[in-house]
């Protein structure tokens, strides 16, 4: 029989508190095969694990039970301090005390204390069968995929290029750029958007290492960490991209106007079209929703056929599938903006001069469609009065309770950017709950706001009415004043706060990526591990983990990067052993595992046995997450869980209901 | 007229809040972050004063003996429009109600057509009795006259019932 | 289609004219209507005296409905509509309180209907009914009116319980006025709320609300102010001329329930409507349709000269 070590720890006051730890050490000693039972402060101590290393060399130990936290907090940590003593790290169980004792059952501390020996029972009757496994070394791809091609997958596939990775960045649009693109100036800085975003981007489309796919979705993923099988469809653009040179004559040309849609549909574009001003890869495309030859017949238009001078234009061109394969994936694909038709009492969709805040970003950006003035949708003129309202669409049970985080620092900036361009006799409120500045030189940036006259009221309006001119007026209460202020406006600018996209549900099934409570990317911890998603290899960068400015992207996009290179930089990584294990002998082929498996891990196949055709299943070990699925379901229990094997599970419940938890 | 004079008057009174929050059954109240839309469309704020907003502050710190015995609370056009646009469904009209219960309780000063209407209904089970309506020829009528089929009253149970529970309130 | 139909205290005492242009029109429509054996107060204004009450006295509404053995309730009044709705909302979602109202009832062998389904007339017409009926029934068209319609404030909100309409929105009284062939404004005040209840309280403050909103429409040059419900319809209507008073100048706007104008363009005689109990002038928007009719048949006697009179 194994010789075991017990060690029970105080967590400070978490476990201590509420559990007589000395009891449970006492009672620890006592159970057969323990043959050294101590208590400690905090076991994961450099001092604790000291101790924990020592006895294992002056008792012999083989075999370590830590009761403690969780194991998802510490199991690793303690797993590496008994194989530098020489032991398996799978010869350790740990015990939970804390959230599964001391914290549910804070206020009855003496059945607690019952509780946390019989638990320590069970771990020892686990431990006494516990086998030594090894770790797996599987290779990795040295590549890796980046979906999304805004400001933080820009970065990301930049830092990974730089750093002799090999990058595929997917883009859904025809450019990449995202909404950074899309902006005037950026926030607290007032640099032109355009001007810090686009070396970046020519940047992605010139660096060798980086293969750019724009216009194209991910639309299947399988296998595992280090060796992802991604298939992705480039959808066609009916124009040549080694071929166009972004000349702009065709579209000078084409007959159909279409409403642009990287300017919020303030302007029209036509069926063919280079996607953005600074469009990344310059080139053309043709929509087919709206382009005559491709919705009707050929006989119909080609009148971009006729000017193109490099014979760019194809329209028989089809999508194009590719199979890649990738070591990891860092999914970037940003945010959308909340829908105002949502609240109609606004106005935004039935009056035309309340408009959103990217809509007003279109409107100041001098590429934009009205070369960069703030004018009045309705009537084209610049406004007299403009009142920004606040949290449109956010922390609002309603719609969306967190807080966008961007709100304030748009409307600020905006409302700078109208005094700019608009002069000192333009009366402009911002109408707010909060004012939330809080990154480096935002305060600073609201006091600048401040400074330029702008009216901070500190209500939120109920409504917005329009006059029969178009103008519009609201109420709303000033709380530090105690007034209700009746407000004219020539234009009402809502700052709508950024809400997950509408794709994001079918990213969540083809990544196998779940989503927290607010609808964006979970992450594996909110603290300590932002950019990890729950499946390995794939990390988080942006605001499709949350919403979140440039500054927080970038440094997200970097960091997701840098987490991707420490997984792929040695070539090869570790799997984890605790998997399920094939009992060929026992296997009958009747196949009931392999629908049941939910990471498609389990495959069927013949195998030739002794002469004779068998039927078998294999099961892949690097797909195998040991969720234990199969081994419970096989009816000929040939299927065994590294670490959860039967006999281990059935000892623990042995343990559990009786009273000495009697050895066999 | 002002709540402030009252605020500076009242001390706050945890166990009145708690009745508030009982009767209120959710804690959304506690929710309110001030945001101030309730107020800014409030439809009797112009010509009453009333602030949601201030109300449900005040009862959320537990100044609520200021405000049952004001009438303040009997301001409310019961518009909805706080219970459909507050952000922390915080509903002010639901508080203001559950304020006028306890007003009702404690036996403060109520507008005089509301006693009327219950004692009209504890009657008759109606409101107010029927009316003749004259028209703009100076012509009258009843129901009777207009060819409307006779008011079938609530039996005697329907009223002891009634007064139970209204009593039961009141005890 | 048959409904049980439970019409409040307002419109059995006081508004006739909603009960008469009701019944008058809604048979015609493939609605009959059968009346509960005990009209009560459903417990609105108790509501301020003690919610628990009120939730019985809607209850009991319900319950009396269920003994009808019909499954859906018509309720014309807009404050009545919310009141059950509410308490509809409530007993559905919390045990307790359906408990000790089920005592309650069972005192009088009562029980409550959870199946019911509340209707007001406007859902009831625009849904159950349908445009498509309603303008197949149009034998006078109201094309030359210019009207605006007044939903009220407690048959839109709140939503989240399921209201007859959307709470920012509302079109349903707008599509019914124009499947008359009329106009249906749409207008800044369209969702000001009428007062009506602050004459219990403020009357003052109440008449101001309903003032404001007639000065507002009568400037904008409308025919008339189609409403469905007894509380406004009292301050647009019959508390016209007081509301006048208060927000001073020249109140003359034609005010009617929207029974009384489907009538009207259904063909049914004006007195079988109660347009003799409105107290604004409607005969202005009869003498604009029946002038515009004169014009077009040239000649064409007595029956439009009959329907002048009020």
């Amino acid at each position: 029989m194994p010789r075991i070590g017990v060690y029970v720890c105080h967590c400070g006051l978490n476990i201590a508190g509420v559990v007589d730890v000395e009891e449970v050490t006492r009672y620890a000693k006592t159970l057969p095969d323990v043959v050294v039972a101590k208590h400690y402060t905090y076991m994961c101590s450099e001092s604790g694990q000291r101790m924990i290393q020592e006895d294992i060399r002056a008792y012999g130990l083989e075999r370590i039970v830590i009761a403690a936290c969780s194991p998802r907090m510490h199991e690793e940590t303690f797993q590496k301090t008994v194989l530098e003593a020489g032991l398996n790290p799978y010869l350790l169980e740990i015990v939970n005390l804390r959230e599964h004792c001391s914290w549910p059952h804070s206020e009855e501390p003496e059945k607690a204390t019952e509780k946390a020996k019989e638990l320590v029972r069970m771990g020892v009757a686990k431990a006494r069968l516990l086998e030594p496994l090894e770790k797996r070394r599987v290779s990795v791809e040295k590549s890796v995929l980046v979906v999304g091609g805004g400001i933080a997958g820009i970065q990301a596939s930049i830092d990974l290029a730089n750093a002799g990775f090999k990058v595929y960045l997917v883009e859904k649009k025809p450019s990449i750029g995202g909404r950074m693109a899309q902006l005037d100036k950026t926030f607290p800085t007032l640099d032109c958007s355009a001007c810090i975003l686009t070396p970046k981007m020519v940047e992605v489309a010139r660096h060798p290492n980086i293969k750019l796919l724009t216009n194209a979705e991910v639309i299947n993923v399988s296998g595992f960490v280090g060796n992802y099988e991604v298939t992705v469809v480039k959808k066609p653009r009916y124009v040549e991209e080694d071929k166009c040179v972004g000349c702009g004559l065709c579209i000078e040309v084409c007959p159909v106007k279409v409403p642009d849609e990287f300017n919020e549909g303030l302007s029209y574009t036509r069926a063919i079209s280079i996607y953005s001003p600074h469009a990344v890869p310059n080139v053309a495309i043709i929509n087919p929703e709206y382009c005559l030859r491709l919705k009707y017949n050929k006989d119909v238009c080609g009148k971009c056929l006729e000017v193109c001078g490099t014979k760019a234009i194809n329209f028989e061109q089809q999508p194009e599938t590719l199979q890649l394969r990738v070591g990891c994936i860092i999914l970037a694909v940003g945010a959308d903006v909340f829908d105002a038709t949502k609240i109609p009492e606004l106005g935004y969709g039935r009056f035309k001069n309340v408009i959103s805040n990217i809509e007003f970003e279109r409107m100041s950006d001098a590429s934009g469609p009205t070369g960069g003035k703030i004018l009045c949708p309705q009537t084209g003129k610049p406004p007299k009065s403009i009142v920004f309202i606040q949290c449109v669409g956010s922390r609002d049970k309603r719609f969306h309770e967190y807080c966008c985080r961007v709100g304030c620092m748009v409307s600020l900036k905006q409302a700078i950017l109208a005094r700019e361009k608009l002069g000192k006799d333009v009366d402009i409120y911002i109408c707010f709950n909060d004012i939330r500045a809080f990154g480096k030189g935002y305060e600073e940036f609201y006091r600048r706001a401040r400074d330029l006259d702008i009216n901070f009221v500190n209500g939120i309006p109920s409504e917005v009415r329009s006059a029969p001119d178009g103008s519009l007026y609201l109420s709303v209460y000033e709380k530090s004043i105690n007034k209700l202020l009746e407000l004219h406006a020539d234009l009402v600018v809502l700052a709508c706060g950024l809400v997950p996209g509408q794709d994001f549900d079918r990213i969540s099934e083809i990544f196998h990526l779940p989503r927290s409570a607010d609808g964006f990317f979970l992450e594996a911890h909110p603290k300590l591990r932002p950019l990890e998603s729950p499946t390995a290899g794939i990390f988080l960068a942006g605001a499709c983990q949350g919403p979140k400015d440039i500054p927080d992207s970038v440094a997200q996009a970097s960091g997701a990067a840098a987490k991707a290179m420490a997984l792929l930089s040695k070539g090869e990584i570790e799997i984890e052993p605790l998997k399920a294990v094939l009992n060929q002998d026992l296997c009958s082929g009747c196949g009931i595992c392999v629908p049941l498996c939910p990471y498609d891990a389990i495959k069927m196949k013949t195998e030739r046995v002794n002469g004779v055709e068998k039927l078998r299943v294999q099961i892949v070990e690097a797909m195998c997450q040991g969720c234990g699925t199969c081994a419970s379901t096989c009816p000929a229990g040939a299927i065994k869980m590294q670490k959860y094997t039967n006999e281990q599970i059935l000892a623990q419940v042995h343990a559990a209901l009786t009273e000495s938890g009697g050895v066999k | 007229m002002s709540l402030v004079d009252l605020t500076s008057m009242a001390k706050p009174n945890k166990e009145i809040r708690g009745k508030i929050l009982t009767k209120l059954g959710g804690i959304e109240l506690i929710n309110c972050f001030q945001c101030l839309k309730c107020t800014s469309g409030c439809t009797a704020f112009k010509l009453l004063e009333l602030a949601p907003h201030e109300v449900v502050k005040l009862v959320k710190l537990g100044f609520v003996e200021g405000l049952i015995t004001s009438e303040i609370i009997w301001t409310c056009a019961t518009c909805l429009k706080c219970t459909e646009r507050c952000p922390q469904k915080a509903s002010p009209y639901h508080v203001i109600m559950a304020l006028r219960n306890l007003a009702v309780e404690q036996g403060a000063k109520i507008p005089e057509a509301y006693l009327k209407a219950v004692s009209q209904i504890l009657e008759t089970g109606l409101l107010q009795t029927t009316r003749k309506v004259t028209t703009k020829e100076m012509e009258t009528f009843d129901r009777k006259r207009l060819g409307l089929p006779e008011i079938k009253y609530p039996t005697k149970t329907f009223k002891t019932v009634l007064l139970k529970v209204l009593e039961g309130a009141l005890a | 289609m048959k409904v049980a139909v439970f019409w409040g205290c307002r419109i059995l005492t006081s508004q006739y004219a909603y009960e008469i242009s009701v019944r008058q029109v809604l048979p015609q429509l493939g609605v009959e209507l059968v009346d509960l054996r005990e009209m009560h107060c459903c417990g609105d204004i108790i509501k301020s005296i003690n919610t628990f009450a009120t939730t019985y006295m809607a209850a009991r509404i319900m319950a009396l409905a269920g003994e009808t053995g019909l499954t859906d309730l018509l309720v014309p009044c807009s404050r009545c509509h919310f009141t059950i709705s509410e308490t509809r909302y409530l007993l559905e979602r919390n045990e307790k309180l359906r408990e000790k109202v089920d005592a309650l009832l069972e005192e009088e062998g009562l029980e409550y209907p959870p199946e019911i389904k509340i209707w007001h007339v406007i859902d009831l017409l625009h849904d159950a009914v349908g445009l498509n009926l309603i303008k197949r029934k149009v034998k006078r068209s109201l094309e030359s009116l210019k009207l605006a319609s007044h939903i009220g404030c407690q048959t839109i909100r709140p939503s989240a319980i399921g209201r007859v309409d959307s709470p920012e929105m509302p079109q349903k009284l707008d599509k019914l006025i124009e499947a008359l062939g009329a106009r249906s404004l749409e207008y800044p005040e369209k969702l000001d709320c009428c007062g009506a209840i602050l004459m219990f309280s403020h009357p003052e403050a109440a008449l101001t609300l309903a003032g404001s909103k007639i000065k507002a429409l009568q400037e904008l040059g409308v025919d008339g102010l189609i409403d469905s419900c007894p509380a406004c319809h009292m301050m647009f209507d019959e508390n016209q001329e007081s509301a006048a008073r208060v927000v001073g100048g020249r109140l003359s706007l034609p005010v009617l329930y929207y029974t009384q104008l489907l009538g009207i363009a259904m063909g049914i005689d004006i007195e079988k409507l109660g347009l003799h109990l409105n107290q604004t002038p409607v005969e202005k928007i009869l003498e604009k349709l029946t002038q515009l009719k004169e014009e077009a048949h040239d000649g064409t006697e007595t029956r439009s000269k009959k329907e002048r009179r009020v």
